[in-house]
């Protein structure tokens, strides 16, 4: 056997030792759409792997699974989400809910704030026995029980034997105490048990203490909600009512909806909102030209200063060549958030750097100083500036690459034919770049169209548009407008809408897209046979 | 632009996937006998069974965190379970306990300000707790800011509250009202009079309320619990404090800076005060200070918003008892709270606390003493709507960004305009829901 083969199937064997062992947990979740996940990709694993019948499959396999988790899986659910009703309120899931609802307890305005201590003991069978010494007449003792022996009615007893008359605790030869470190190495079984005192009330193990005394708390005997599957009703047991079903993914107890809620899905709800609302359709039209703006100047500056750098130093007569370009590589390396923030600092207009660099201009030509992210015009131009330097480092890289692979021979032909070299540079060397550089301008193009950290980090949207009916500024993009409406919405967090937003941005950088997309199959026709 | 980032982060991924795979098989093998071995110690008692040892997890920012965990190694000692605190982005603890809770892998105690209460509860991740006797310990201010919906939803074990600096080399105090402040700028000539965020392009409410609510304004009413229907950003009060913040920023009293900005400048020496809280007391000591209270408004004391901190205990945790236990019977005590605030000395949230501070360090209580003038910071989650609009309308005053807009047609000549927009911006949004 070749040893890629076993190295293959000792691979193959871990890849799915490790799926074999998500598969009981997932079930153990119920996590049933993770479990489908899993099948399908150890299915597909094997199936490329284990066969050699399907060898172009084995390039192809993991790059498909890969496009499946992180960006088909993502999109998808995205688009569900914008048809629910995903937002502060509605984050769970209705079996979710119920439990956390049934999980309160409650206590009647004379029960609340009651603290006293609380003793847990054993005896020789297992069982658990509270003892809670809650006033002098109260010494109340009683085996401890789960909420399914409640109508057993192991009441507790008034036990002053427990007591010496020095007040000091006893505890009988058949029972064993526990301290404060056992109570908690077994506090997963207390926790679920209680002593019943009478038919309304019970007394829960509430404070464990391992420095003093444990203590107790009482409790209502039912819990605050209880529900049932069969007919779907909350009860609340604090005011005695069923619960209706509200149509927003509430239980309605005595006409107020209770919280939280779980998501539903709602349909085009969300869609309509961004059509119907005011206070997003108003500003929308400035948001959006500017995004549009915002991108296509970001990619047009970065691209002709990272093409300027590299046609000059692409000339054989530059010097330190690889010094330059070094050099014009430093503001991609560094982390954009940090540059961003840097250069926040440095454009800060009466402490900044920048201004104070410029001062001499302004003295010279005696103009009022430029008061960066204060005016619309100074906030655009700062996020153009600063989204130029940002990415003009990977234009040049490009650019660079791209010019090694045009043949020499064209330009030398071209003089020989008596071009001068701006002709020849305008004619020959600009159109063959595009052909290989447009798809990548293209991305660019989309990626700046989202480039929600840097307005979010640079200006925060800033300087406000004063007079809109939400709050935004001159340089918020549809993203950020977007996530300052859907994290500071009414009444928090809307993930529904936000996700609309999102896919109807993601339409539209996919229409542009396609659009430039032919259009640089176009200009391939044109010029890809030379 | 990151094509190329995309696939070395594919690599990235496929390679760590291969290195977790390894590392998870092995680790089992390792860990099984010792997981069987452990309970052996903890049956000191002849009846108790043998489950393995509990484990709390926590989750809370970096200062907290690494002040916290040297401490809980006696309670873990003492108790006989695993405390594990986990260093968690400030910015994030609030999204991944809303994200994490319900898929199982949230913590089972978690400390952060309690402006998140209101949404944290609604969304019924956090479980209300019952303090019992150590309530009454607890400031009044700190046991607002956690109570949402007639219940408590953690312990408060420490307050913030802005109040003044001033540069002890070049003045003696903050002087008590604004127009002395002026007067004492003057006198020193520095280059800056008040540094307080909130301006210079950086919109920020929280640092500017003071101005606002110290004489009557409010954002919601207040009334054992916050009224999100009852707005009094354009009251009477609101509107002529604005008027006032706007005399106050045209004289050159409170100069146009973000926090960056009014930082620097202190540290500098060419702002003679700096607005700001308790956690800049690092960076302000680049020079001698001293702190004072925020100069009264008309005749009222400065009330700045109050933020309050604490730990809560996630709904989803199955330790409910155990995690109570925590807090209650270790996080809670004086001797904790004191080895804490020794760690990352923060504004104590309990009289016990804050009578041994006190002694100790006279800076801290003139914070404290801020805070007691103070507000807690509405903690409903319509708060989400006001930061937004509020920042903005008051950073159109402290950088006198007055005149028509040319797109909305909107004028806005005066602080008083600001401050009705933006009362009615933060109205649309709560009814828009």
């Amino acid at each position: 056997m070749k040893i890629s083969t076993i190295i293959r199937y000792v691979l193959l064997g871990i890849f799915n030792a490790l799926m074999f062992y998500i598969v009981p947990l997932a079930i153990s979740y119920e996590s049933w759409f993770l479990l489908l996940i899993v099948g399908i990709i150890t299915f597909l694993i094997n199936i490329t792997y284990l066969t050699n019948r399907l060898k172009p499959l084995k390039w192809i396999t993991p790059g498909f699974i890969f496009l499946l988790a992180f960006v088909v899986f993502p999109a998808g659910f995205n688009f569900y989400v914008s048809f629910t009703n995903w937002q502060t309120g509605h984050i769970l899931t209705k079996t979710q809910v119920i439990e956390r609802l049934e999980d309160l307890t409650f206590s009647t305005e004379e029960q609340r704030g009651v603290e006293f201590d609380l003793y847990v003991m054993q005896d020789s069978d297992l069982d658990y026995y509270f003892l809670a010494d809650l006033d002098e007449n109260n010494l109340l003792f009683g085996k401890a029980i789960t909420s399914d022996e409640f109508n057993t009615i192991n009441y507790a007893n008034h036990e002053p034997s427990f007591k010496d008359s020095n007040n000091n605790i006893v505890i009988p030869e058949s029972l064993y105490l526990l301290s404060g470190k056992e109570q908690i190495a077994n506090s997963s079984q207390l926790q679920e048990l209680s002593l019943l005192v009478d038919k309304n009330t019970r007394i829960n193990l509430y404070n464990i203490s391992v420095f003093g005394a444990s203590s107790g708390r009482i409790f209502s005997s039912q819990q605050k909600y209880s529900y049932d599957s069969d007919t779907d009703i909350l009860y609340d047991n604090t005011q005695n009512v069923a619960c209706t079903l509200g149509d927003r993914g509430n239980f309605i107890c005595g006409g107020e909806s209770v919280d939280p809620g779980w998501r539903i899905t709602v349909g085009s709800e969300n869609y309509q909102r961004i059509i119907d609302d005011e206070r997003f359709r108003g500003p929308l039209s400035t948001v959006a030209t500017w995004t549009f703006q915002f991108a296509f100047f970001s990619v047009l500056l970065a691209f002709f200063v990272g093409l300027f750098l590299a046609v000059t130093l692409n000339n054989e007569k530059v010097r330190f060549q690889k010094v330059y370009r070094s050099i014009y590589i430093i503001p991609y390396a560094i982390p954009g958030f940090i540059s961003i923030l840097v250069f926040r600092g440095l454009l800060n207009p009466d402490f900044g750097l920048i201004n104070d660099w410029l001062d001499p201009i302004y003295q010279l030509l005696n103009i009022e100083p430029i008061r960066w992210f204060r005016t619309e015009a100074s906030s655009k131009a700062a996020v153009l500036l600063v989204n130029t330097w940002l990415g003009f480092p990977y234009m040049f890289l490009i650019v660079t690459g791209a010019l090694q692979s045009i043949p020499t021979e064209l330009i030398e032909a071209s003089k020989v034919d008596g071009a001068t070299p701006r002709q020849s540079f305008w004619r020959i060397t600009f159109p063959l770049l595009l052909v290989s550089i447009s798809p990548l301008l293209i991305g660019a193009f989309a990626y700046n169209f989202n480039n929600f950290t840097l307005i979010f980090l640079l200006t925060g949207g800033g300087p406000p548009l004063v007079g809109a009916d939400v709050s935004v500024g001159y340089t918020d993009i549809l993203i950020s407008f977007t996530y300052n409406l859907a994290v500071s919405g009414g009444r928090g967090v809307q993930f529904g809408l936000a996700a609309a937003v999102t896919t109807i941005i993601f339409f539209l950088v996919l229409i542009i897209s396609a659009i430039s997309f032919r259009y640089s199959k176009r200009l391939e026709r044109i010029y890809g046979n030379i | 632009m990151n094509n190329s980032r995309l696939r070395f982060g594919a690599i990235l991924l496929i390679l760590s996937m291969v290195l977790v795979a390894c590392g998870g098989s092995s680790e089992d093998t390792v860990e099984e006998p010792a997981v069987e071995e452990a309970p052996s110690e903890t049956l000191a008692a002849p009846a108790t069974t043998s489950p393995p040892p509990e484990k709390l997890v926590v989750w809370a920012e970096e200062k907290v965190a690494v002040a916290l965990d040297p401490l809980v190694g006696a309670y873990e000692q003492a108790a006989g379970v695993d405390v594990e605190v986990v260093i968690y982005d400030f910015g994030s603890i609030k999204d991944d306990v809303l994200t994490a809770g319900p898929a199982g892998e949230g913590p089972d105690l978690f400390i952060s300000p309690h402006d998140i209460v209101g949404e944290v509860a609604t969304n019924g991740v956090v479980a209300p707790i019952d303090l019992g006797s150590i309530q009454s310990d607890i400031f009044d201010v700190g046991i607002a800011g956690f109570s949402y919906g007639g219940e408590v939803y953690g312990f408060p074990y420490a307050t913030e509250a802005i109040a003044m600096y001033y540069n002890s080399d070049l003045v003696d105090g903050v002087p008590s009202t604004w127009e002395e402040v002026k007067a004492a700028c003057d006198a020193a000539g520095t280059e800056l009079c008040v540094g307080a965020p909130g301006g210079g392009g950086g919109g920020d409410a929280y640092h500017n309320m003071p101005f606002i609510q110290s004489d009557g304004g409010y954002i919601f009413k207040f009334d054992g619990g916050f009224d999100p229907s009852d707005i009094g950003l354009d009251n009477s009060a609101a509107l002529s404090s604005a008027e006032y913040l706007d005399t106050l920023v045209k004289n050159g009293t409170i100069a146009a800076t973000d926090y960056g900005a009014s930082m620097t400048a202190f540290q500098e020496g060419r702002s003679l005060f700096w607005m700001t809280g308790p956690w800049a007391r690092g960076d302000a000591s680049a020079v001698n200070y001293g702190v004072g209270l925020i100069p009264s408004f008309d005749g009222s004391a400065a009330t700045p918003f109050v933020g309050v901190r604490g730990m809560f205990i996630s709904a989803f945790s199955e330790k409910k008892v155990l995690a109570q236990s925590f807090i209650l019977d270790f996080f809670a005590t004086v001797d904790v709270q004191a080895a804490m605030y020794a760690q990352d000395p923060r504004l104590p949230a309990t009289k016990s606390l804050f009578a041994i501070v006190e002694t100790e360090d006279p800076i801290a209580a003139q914070f404290a003493a801020s805070a007691a003038n103070g507000i807690p910071m509405p903690n409903i989650p319509e708060m989400g709507s006001v930061w937004g609009p509020v920042g903005d309308a008051l950073l159109i005053i402290r950088d006198q960004n007055y005149g028509t807009n040319e797109d909305t047609g909107v004028t806005v000549d005066s602080a008083s305009d600001a401050m009705k927009l933006a009362a009615q911006q933060v109205r649309d949004a709560i009814a828009g829901g």
